[in-house]
């Protein structure tokens, strides 16, 4: 059992080529390392000697209107043979389109089309790669008037027909319940106990006119609140620190771990 | 068209610009003007983004223009050239091709070739370690030719360099060598004989016709000597027949 990781970033590189530090797994942004060789490529191999590695997609745009472009699966594919992760993850939302990509998390109108839609893409990457995927939930700040499936039962609702995983993000829930008054604890009620294989948590920004994802701060106290609700409802899922923006010393990033484990060992107890 | 693909070309259109906001906020729940504000934090994220992907992969056109500038600058491109990929690290191969007709750099036309040599060595940062069965030129390896001394640009802006930062661009045409003899991207001057040498071999020439070119080139090139630094420096893979 590896309880709490941390995502591994450039910056903490040497950190962990030093010494084995006190973290359970490691996770990765899977472009960063689409390169056919080079450093990154390196780094990682050296490190899956001595951490189990998840990679964590976010580039595929799952819920893209436009026809798939192939690429991007066929390196995706040839990175997970290579590393052989314990868990592959991508998200919940869109981001291709009119011969360009935005290169960012764009959420999905939560709608029947869009459901079957995304069916069908996690199922074909599922099938390409042979394996289960997990999909995380996005933190969005616009919502469409279109949706009418709840963000919790449009998950759940994926995961049951595709047979995938859901990567719980409960920063990403508080996030949206602050700026699009979605209720974090229903969407969680919404998803079955099993279906979570793992739980991200990361801290964000209070900006004047929303509340924004930024992975630049530490996990705020609300979010520890519902985190622990999480570990009740889902149980001691495996769990992640993200950190991507203003990255402090691995120090920090660890310290986080900690919290993250203690919780985990208070939820397990009761 | 589908109502998710109208309602993705309405966010994306309002994302790419901000003229097409207005269109794009009814789609949204709440007061219009609220939506105008949020859709402005995607429209961020996504020039934060490729403007951050940009400035990684040309650290001595940033250092060259500024980072104002070149956060600005950032902007036009993207607009003259999204990114089509998911891969942010494919992001900013036009580059060169961009500034050599934006008007604002018209007064450094060392830019474009500057450009084309960091996208050169961006790609060999993640080009593959090993070469391919029968390729002899190792896959990180790159050439290119410039009437601008782009190897003592690249020289003095590394973070690392200590000597006196001059850069004398009358120097004359320069060659350049990108290799990689294990993760860390160099680039050297070349001589002509080198440069036509390297050039051949890397199209597939035997070493006898890169040779005789390599003398027309430059009478006096050494192979021996240049064979032997290329070996050590992993430009070389396979000198196969040439040993």
């Amino acid at each position: 059992m590896d309880p709490v990781g941390v995502g591994l970033r450039a910056v903490h590189y040497e950190d962990f080529l030093a010494r084995k530090r006190d973290v359970g797994w490691l996770e990765v942004h899977s472009e960063n390392y689409f390169g056919a060789g080079g450093y990154d490529l390196h780094v990682l191999h050296r490190l899956r000697a001595d951490y189990p590695i998840s990679t964590h997609g976010v580039g595929l745009a799952l819920g893209s209107a436009a026809p798939e472009a192939g690429g991007h699966v066929a390196k995706l594919k040839r990175l997970v043979e290579s590393i052989d992760p314990v868990r592959v993850s991508e998200h919940l939302c869109w981001g291709r389109g009119f011969s360009r990509h935005f290169n960012d998390l764009l959420p999905l109108p939560y709608t029947e089309e869009a459901l079957a839609l995304m069916t069908a893409r996690v199922s074909q990457l599922q099938d390409s790669l042979g394996r289960r995927i997990l999909v995380e939930n996005v933190s969005s700040y616009l919502e469409y008037r279109a949706s009418d499936i709840p963000e919790g039962e449009f998950i759940a609702e994926l995961a049951r027909r595709s047979g995938c995983g859901v990567l719980l993000d409960v920063n990403n829930l508080y996030v949206n319940q602050l700026n699009n008054g979605s209720d974090a604890r229903a969407a969680m009620d919404a998803i079955a106990p099993g279906m979570v294989a793992e739980i991200h948590l990361a801290g964000h920004l209070v900006a004047p006119h929303c509340v924004v994802d930024t992975h630049g701060e530490r996990v705020a106290e609300p979010v520890w609140a519902l985190y622990r609700a999480a570990l009740e409802r889902f149980g001691t899922v495996p769990s992640l620190i993200e950190w991507d923006t203003d990255i402090p010393p691995l120090e920090v990033l660890l310290q986080e771990a900690r919290r993250a484990r203690a919780l985990q060992a208070e939820a397990c107890c009761v | 068209m589908s109502e998710l693909a109208a309602l993705q070309r309405g966010f994306g259109a309002a994302i790419a610009s901000l003229e097409k906001a207005a269109e794009a906020a009814p789609m949204f729940r709440g007061p219009p003007q609220a939506a105008l504000e949020r859709l402005a934090v995607y429209r961020g994220n996504v020039v934060g983004a490729c403007t951050k992907a940009l400035a990684g992969a040309y650290p001595i056109v940033a250092k060259i223009v500024g980072q104002s500038f070149f956060e600005g600058m950032a902007r036009e491109y993207l607009r003259r050239f999204p990114s089509t990929s998911g891969d942010l690290n494919e992001y900013g191969a036009q580059l060169a091709e961009f500034v050599a007709r934006f008007p604002h750099t018209q007064d450094l036309p060392y830019l474009p070739d500057v450009a084309r040599m960091e996208w050169l060595v961006h790609r060999a940062y993640y080009a593959a370690d090993d070469a391919p069965p029968g390729a002899r030129l190792a896959p990180a390896c790159a050439l290119l030719a410039s009437p601008w001394p782009l190897a003592r640009i690249w020289e003095v802006h590394q973070d690392d360099y200590e000597g006196e930062f001059s850069v004398n661009l009358e120097a004359g045409p320069g060659r350049i060598l990108i290799y990689r003899p294990r993760f860390r991207v160099l680039v050297g001057p070349l001589s002509a004989g080198s440069y036509r040498f390297l050039e051949r071999i890397g199209a597939g020439a035997p070493v006898a016709t890169a040779l005789e070119a390599a003398l027309v080139a430059e009478p006096g090139f050494d192979l021996g000597a240049a064979l032997a630094a290329w070996i050590e420096a992993r430009v070389i893979v396979d000198a196969g027949e040439a040993t």
